[in-house]
């Protein structure tokens, strides 16, 4: 074994027990304050998106279209891809294969009692769709991972994705680019 | 048919141990085999899926669907980790996944089809051990299967929106011709001595031959009577 690798991430570990905490979804259609839309904006212009305008989504069903609208940005998705690439492959060198997929599985297991906090956001708003609620859940996993890929690549602080997690973190869901708008529930 | 020489349920992990080699085989066995699978068809199926979905709504609930399986084999390997499976052999690198699962997936509308046609028969697999003596086994396919119904209805829906264009309904039949001939083999050989002693064991009540049988009833139900597809002639007996 080359000694060389790291074991573990104290950081990580950080990220994994501020999960259960976190209060996911519970922002979704509140007015967006400003420290979120200077959030959601330092996330898209990290990706090279500085000059998409921002808008905030008021309900789960305008939500539910947006994410389905044909005119969805494959370009946002594909540069949220390629960050996540080059991450892993700095956390590969960082900690090796084996290790490194250990480190992101532990983090998956922790993401995935948030399809709770979603199924108690979709009652408040009185939507009962089992679909949707796996939906969210599975976007806020992919954010914990994207999150967990920053830390051990160790991206710097304020890296795209993990502007990304913190619009999450705070009860958010950035749900992309919709004809060049961004849109953040 | 083999009559259960093995009726009284077994209650615990430490019960196990108590109880005849063979017993220990069988389940150890069939524990691995669903740790492995469910592993690798996340990494084959359902990771890829993410990619291949067509917009972000269909992404992350791929992203879940992955979490879910890979969850799925999260909990069989800690029962195996239990009953004494070395964890090695739970891997696909430990033990070789089912040949379904050499399905080389290339599209949106194949992972479709393969989460209706796959895990309707893995809902079948499970309706088999939510019956088994062993009850530690028991109640995790009673924990996993609101899921495994999940993924089955997926497919279903999924393939139901695809079908309402004439290139979808192309795309998913094409699918289905391609996949679905892999499907009688995921039930095992006939006169399997594996689920011999399965049911001798009581861990299993079908003959594989069986399973197969009712898989084959069911799927036509959905492919044929729902979707109004063509299921592929396939060789039954494996």
């Amino acid at each position: 074994m080359n000694q060389s690798l790291r074991e573990d991430s104290a950081p990580l570990a950080a990220l994994r027990n501020s999960l259960a905490a976190a209060p996911w979804f519970a922002a979704c259609g509140q007015p967006l304050g400003p420290g979120e839309r200077d959030t959601a904006l330092a996330y898209l212009a990290g990706l090279g998106f500085d000059r998409s305008p921002l808008e905030g989504v008021v309900g789960w069903s305008e939500a539910t279209r947006l994410i389905q609208d044909p005119g969805w940005s494959r370009d946002l998705w594909a540069a949220e891809s390629a960050a996540e690439k080059s991450l892993y492959r700095e956390g590969l060198a960082l900690y090796g294969e084996s290790r490194l997929l250990e480190l992101l599985s532990e983090i998956t297991e922790a993401a995935a009692p948030i399809h709770d906090n979603v199924l108690r956001a979709l009652s408040r708003a009185q939507i009962v769709d089992a679909t949707l609620a796996k939906v969210a859940a599975g976007a806020a996993a992919q954010a914990c991972h994207q999150q967990a890929l920053a830390i051990l690549g160790e991206a710097p602080p304020g890296h795209a994705l993990t502007r990304k997690f913190q619009l999450f973190a705070r009860g958010r869901w950035p749900l992309g680019l919709v004809a060049r708008t961004a849109y953040v529930f | 048919m083999t009559p259960a020489t093995i009726t009284a349920p077994v209650k615990s992990v430490a019960a196990l141990m108590d109880m005849p080699e063979e017993y220990q085989t069988a389940v150890r066995k069939i524990v691995r085999s669903h740790a492995v699978n469910e592993l690798y068809g996340a990494q084959v199926y359902d990771e890829p899926a993410i990619a291949l979905a067509p917009n972000p709504y269909l992404k992350w609930l791929a992203c879940r669907i992955a979490m879910e399986e890979y969850g799925h084999h999260v909990r069989f390997r800690q029962l195996g980790e239990q009953i004494g499976i070395p964890a090695a052999e739970m891997t696909p690198q430990g033990k070789k996944p089912l040949s379904i699962f050499e399905f080389p997936l290339k599209s949106w509308e194949e992972f479709c089809v393969v989460k209706l046609t796959a895990d309707l028969a893995e809902i079948l697999q499970v309706e088999d051990l939510m019956q088994c003596t062993f009850l530690p086994l028991r109640n995790l396919a009673k924990m996993t299967m609101p899921e495994e119904i999940f993924h089955s209805q997926f497919g279903k829906d999924t393939c139901t929106e695809l079908v309402k264009t004439e290139e979808g309904r192309k795309k998913v039949q094409a699918a289905l011709d391609q996949y679905f001939p892999m499907m009688p083999a995921f039930f095992g050989k006939s006169n399997s001595a594996n689920n011999e002693l399965y049911r001798r064991c009581g861990i299993k009540r079908h003959t594989n031959e069986a399973m197969r049988a009712d898989f084959m009833k069911r799927v036509r139900e959905v492919v044929e009577g729902h979707l109004k597809l063509k299921l592929p002639e396939v060789a039954e007996a494996a």
